[in-house]
C-alpha cells in the first residue's frame, strides 16, 4: 500500500517536471546549436574588414586588417594599418600555419612550439586562429542552462574536452543565442579556473545577417588587459578564388 | 683542585686515553675535510652556473622574473649601472634586453631566447664567450650578427656565417623583424642554454624591438658569489630608488638552491651520526671508568669530597678529553683541508656529471670558519651534554656502599 504511493507520487512528480519542461520551446542539440553558431560566423567562406585593439594600463594600439576564411581549415589575414605594421600577414592552412613579413619578404612556417604565443602582440595566441573550429571537433557539448534576453534564449553550453584531445583548457563554457549568434566563451584552465573570458558586445547587421560586431577578449591574469575585434564590414559565401589560400598569394599578394 | 685532579686522573690510564682522543680526533677531522669539500664543490657549482648567464645577481622590473614581458623595462639604464659599479664589492654590471621570437632557416624555424647584450661588458659578468665552439664570440661594432646555442644551431641547420631570419613582437607591439648572420656558435653543457638562447648586439637589439633605447634588467658580478650575497642589502636599496627589485642567486637559480639544499640536508644526516657514534663511543669508556672506580670515589667521599665534587670532576675529565680531541680535529683537519685546498682534488670520470653544472672536474675544499669547526664544537658539546649521564650516576653514591663495591 506504503510502496503504491509511493510510486504514485514519483509518477505525478514525473509528470509535473515533464509538464514545466514542455512550457519551454524543447532543449536544443548543442551540437547543432555551435555548428549553427559557426555557421553564422564563417559561413561556407567569408570575408571582412575588421580592426584590432589590444588595450593594456599603460598603452594602447589599433591595427586594421583584411580577412579571408573558407570552410573550417582556411584563413588567411592581411594587416593593413598602421604603416608599420601594413603588409604583414598570417596564412592558416589545414594544420599549418605560415606569417608574412614584408620587411624580410620572407615567409615563415610557425613552429607549433610557438603557437601558444601571442598574435601580433593581443590577448590571441596563434593557436585561436590557427584551431579556431577544435570546439567543434575535439569537445564534447552539453546544455548546462538557458536565459532569456528580451526576444531572444541564450544558451549555455559546456564543452568539455575529448580524451586525449590536443588543447589545453579543461573546460570551454560557451554562450549562443537561438538564432546561433555566439555571445560569449569562458576558457577555463585544468583546474577549472577562469583563464579568459571573450564577450560579444554588440550584434548588428552585417552581410545580410545578424552578426556579434564587436568582441572582446579579456584574460584573467590582470586587470585592464583586453583585444577587442571589431568587424566593420563583412560579406558571407561568395566564392573565393582558388589561389587566396596559397603560399605565393601569402608573400605576393593577388587581392 | 678539581682541575688539576681531572687532567691527573685522564693520564692515569694513558692507552684508553690515547684511544679515545684519537677516536674524537679522527671523527673530527672527517668532518671539518668532507665540510670544507662540500662548501667547496657547492661553491664552484653555483659560481660556473651563475658565472655562464645569469651573473651574481640581478636587478629587474618588479614582476619581470614571473612574466618577462618586453615591456617591463628599465628606460634610463646609464646613471644606474654606474651607481651599481660604483658599489665596492660590485666588479661589473652589464645591461641586457630580451624577449621570445621565431628563428627561422629556410623551412626550419624554431622558437628562441632573443638576449640583447653589450659585448664590452657582457664578457665581465658571463663566460658565454668562453664556450664558443665555432666562430667567435660578440664584439663592440657587431650589428646584425648573433651567437646561437649549438643545440638550436643543429635544428635549424646553421653554421657560422649562415644567415638567420628573426620574427619576434616588438615593444610597440609592431611585428620585429629582421635577418641576422650568425658569427659563432656556443656550448655550455646546458641544454636549455644549448636550445634556446640566442644572443644579439643590444644596440641592434633595441632598433629591431622598437626599445627606445630601454634594457629589460642588469646582471651584476663580483669577485666571489659571497661578496655580492653580502652586498644585496645595498643592491636592493638602489633598485628601490629606481622602482625595480634585485634578485639574488637563490632567485635566479632556484633548482640548483633546492639541489644543494636538498644535498646539504643528506649529508648533515652523515655528519649527525658520526657524532652520534663518536659520543656513545667516549660515553661507553667513561661509564666504564665511572664502575671501575666505585671505590675509589668511595674513598674520596670518606675523607670529605662532596658527591657533587667527584660528579664535576668526572664530567671536567670528560670534558677534557672531548676538548682537546677537538682541539687535534681542528688543527689537523685544517692543515689537511688547506694541503687539498691547493692542490685541488681530481674526480676522474665524473665530467659528464659535473658539465651539466659547467663545472670544471677538480674540485677544491673551502676552509672556512664555520667548516673548521662546525663539526669538532658539535662533537665537543654532544660529549658535554651525554657527560650529565656519569654525574647523575656519581651523585647517587653512598660512601661505604661503594667502598665496599669489588
Amino acid at each position: 500500500m506504503i510502496r503504491k504511493a509511493a510510486l504514485i507520487l514519483l509518477a505525478t512528480a514525473a509528470m509535473t517536471g515533464l509538464a514545466s519542461a514542455d512550457t519551454t520551446a524543447p532543449a536544443p542539440n548543442p551540437d547543432a546549436l555551435l555548428r549553427a553558431a559557426f555557421d553564422n560566423w564563417r559561413a561556407d567562406s567569408s570575408q571582412a574588414d575588421m580592426t584590432m585593439t589590444v588595450h593594456r594600463p599603460d598603452w594602447e594600439r589599433h591595427m586594421e586588417m583584411k580577412t579571408w576564411t573558407q570552410g573550417d581549415d582556411d584563413a588567411l589575414v592581411r594587416f593593413t594599418a598602421p604603416a608599420k605594421d601594413a603588409g604583414n600577414a598570417t596564412l592558416k592552412k589545414g594544420d599549418e600555419t605560415w606569417v608574412f613579413n614584408p620587411k624580410l619578404n620572407q615567409v615563415i612556417k610557425l613552429p607549433a612550439s610557438m603557437l601558444a604565443q601571442s598574435w601580433m602582440g593581443s590577448d590571441f595566441s596563434y593557436n585561436d586562429l590557427s584551431k579556431a573550429n577544435d570546439l567543434l571537433t575535439e569537445y564534447t557539448h552539453k546544455l548546462t542552462g538557458s536565459t532569456k534576453d528580451g526576444p531572444h534564449t541564450v544558451y549555455t553550453i559546456d564543452a568539455i574536452p575529448k580524451p586525449g584531445a590536443p588543447v589545453v583548457w579543461g573546460k570551454r563554457t560557451v554562450r549562443v543565442r537561438e538564432d546561433g549568434i555566439m555571445l560569449g566563451e569562458t576558457y577555463f584552465d585544468q583546474d577549472m579556473k577562469p583563464v579568459r573570458i571573450m564577450t560579444t558586445e554588440k550584434v548588428s547587421m552585417i552581410g545580410g545577417r545578424d552578426y556579434p560586431v564587436v568582441m572582446t577578449m579579456r584574460p584573467e591574469d590582470e586587470e585592464g588587459k583586453w583585444t577587442r575585434i571589431e568587424t566593420k564590414d563583412a560579406t558571407f559565401n561568395q566564392s573565393m578564388p582558388g589561389y587566396l589560400f596559397t603560399l605565393s598569394n601569402l608573400q605576393n599578394p593577388r587581392n | 683542585m678539581l682541575v688539576g685532579l681531572a687532567w691527573r686522573n685522564i693520564w692515569r690510564q694513558p692507552h684508553r686515553t690515547a684511544l679515545s682522543l684519537s677516536s674524537i680526533a679522527i671523527a673530527g677531522t672527517i668532518t671539518v675535510f668532507l665540510l670544507a669539500l662540500q662548501q667547496g664543490a657547492y661553491g664552484t657549482m653555483k659560481e660556473s652556473v651563475l658565472k655562464l648567464m645569469d651573473g651574481f645577481a640581478q636587478l629587474q622590473p618588479p614582476g619581470y622574473a614571473d612574466d618577462p614581458d618586453i615591456r617591463k623595462s628599465i628606460s634610463d639604464s646609464g646613471p644606474l649601472i654606474a651607481d651599481l659599479v660604483s658599489l665596492p664589492e660590485v666588479t661589473a654590471a652589464t645591461p641586457r634586453a630580451a624577449s621570445y621570437a621565431i628563428l627561422s632557416n629556410g623551412p626550419q624555424s624554431y622558437g628562441a631566447a632573443i638576449v640583447g647584450i653589450d659585448p664590452a661588458r657582457e664578457v665581465k659578468v658571463s663566460n658565454l664567450a668562453s664556450t664558443i665552439t665555432r666562430g667567435r664570440y660578440l664584439q663592440p661594432g657587431d650589428e646584425d650578427a648573433v651567437v646561437i646555442g649549438a643545440g638550436l644551431a643543429r635544428n635549424l641547420k646553421l653554421n657560422p656565417g649562415d644567415s638567420v631570419t628573426m620574427l619576434g613582437s616588438a615593444q610597440d607591439g609592431s611585428i620585429a623583424a629582421d635577418i641576422l648572420k650568425v658569427t659563432g656558435i656556443f656550448s655550455t653543457g646546458s641544454p636549455a642554454l644549448d636550445r634556446q638562447v640566442v644572443e644579439m648586439p643590444l644596440v641592434h637589439f633595441q632598433q629591431d624591438f622598437a626599445m627606445n633605447g630601454s634594457i629589460n634588467l642588469i646582471a651584476v658580478s663580483g669577485e666571489h658569489l659571497s661578496t655580492i650575497n653580502a652586498a644585496i642589502p645595498s643592491l636592493e636599496k638602489i633598485a628601490r630608488r629606481n622602482d625595480l627589485v634585485a634578485r639574488d642567486w637563490t632567485q635566479l637559480e632556484p633548482a640548483l638552491h633546492d639541489v644543494i639544499l636538498l644535498d646539504g640536508s643528506f649529508s648533515a644526516l652523515l655528519y649527525v651520526s658520526l657524532v652520534i657514534i663518536v659520543v656513545f663511543i667516549i660515553l661507553n669508556t667513561l661509564l666504564m671508568s665511572v664502575l671501575e672506580r666505585t671505590r675509589e670515589f668511595g674513598m674520596l667521599m670518606a675523607i670529605g669530597m662532596k658527591p657533587r665534587q667527584i660528579g664535576r670532576m668526572v664530567w671536567l675529565e670528560l670534558l677534557f678529553l672531548a676538548g682537546s680531541g677537538s682541539a687535534i680535529a681542528i688543527a689537523a683537519g685544517s692543515a689537511i683541508t688547506a694541503w687539498a685546498a691547493t692542490q685541488g682534488i681530481p674526480f676522474p670520470g665524473a665530467e659528464a656529471l659535473f658539465s651539466q653544472w659547467n663545472m670544471p672536474s677538480t674540485l677544491y675544499p673551502q676552509l672556512t670558519l664555520l667548516s673548521a669547526t662546525a663539526g669538532p664544537l658539535a662533537i665537543l658539546v654532544a660529549v658535554a651534554i651525554a657527560g650529565f649521564i656519569p654525574y647523575a650516576r656519581v651523585r647517587r653514591l653512598e660512601p661505604v656502599t661503594a667502598m665496599r663495591s669489588a
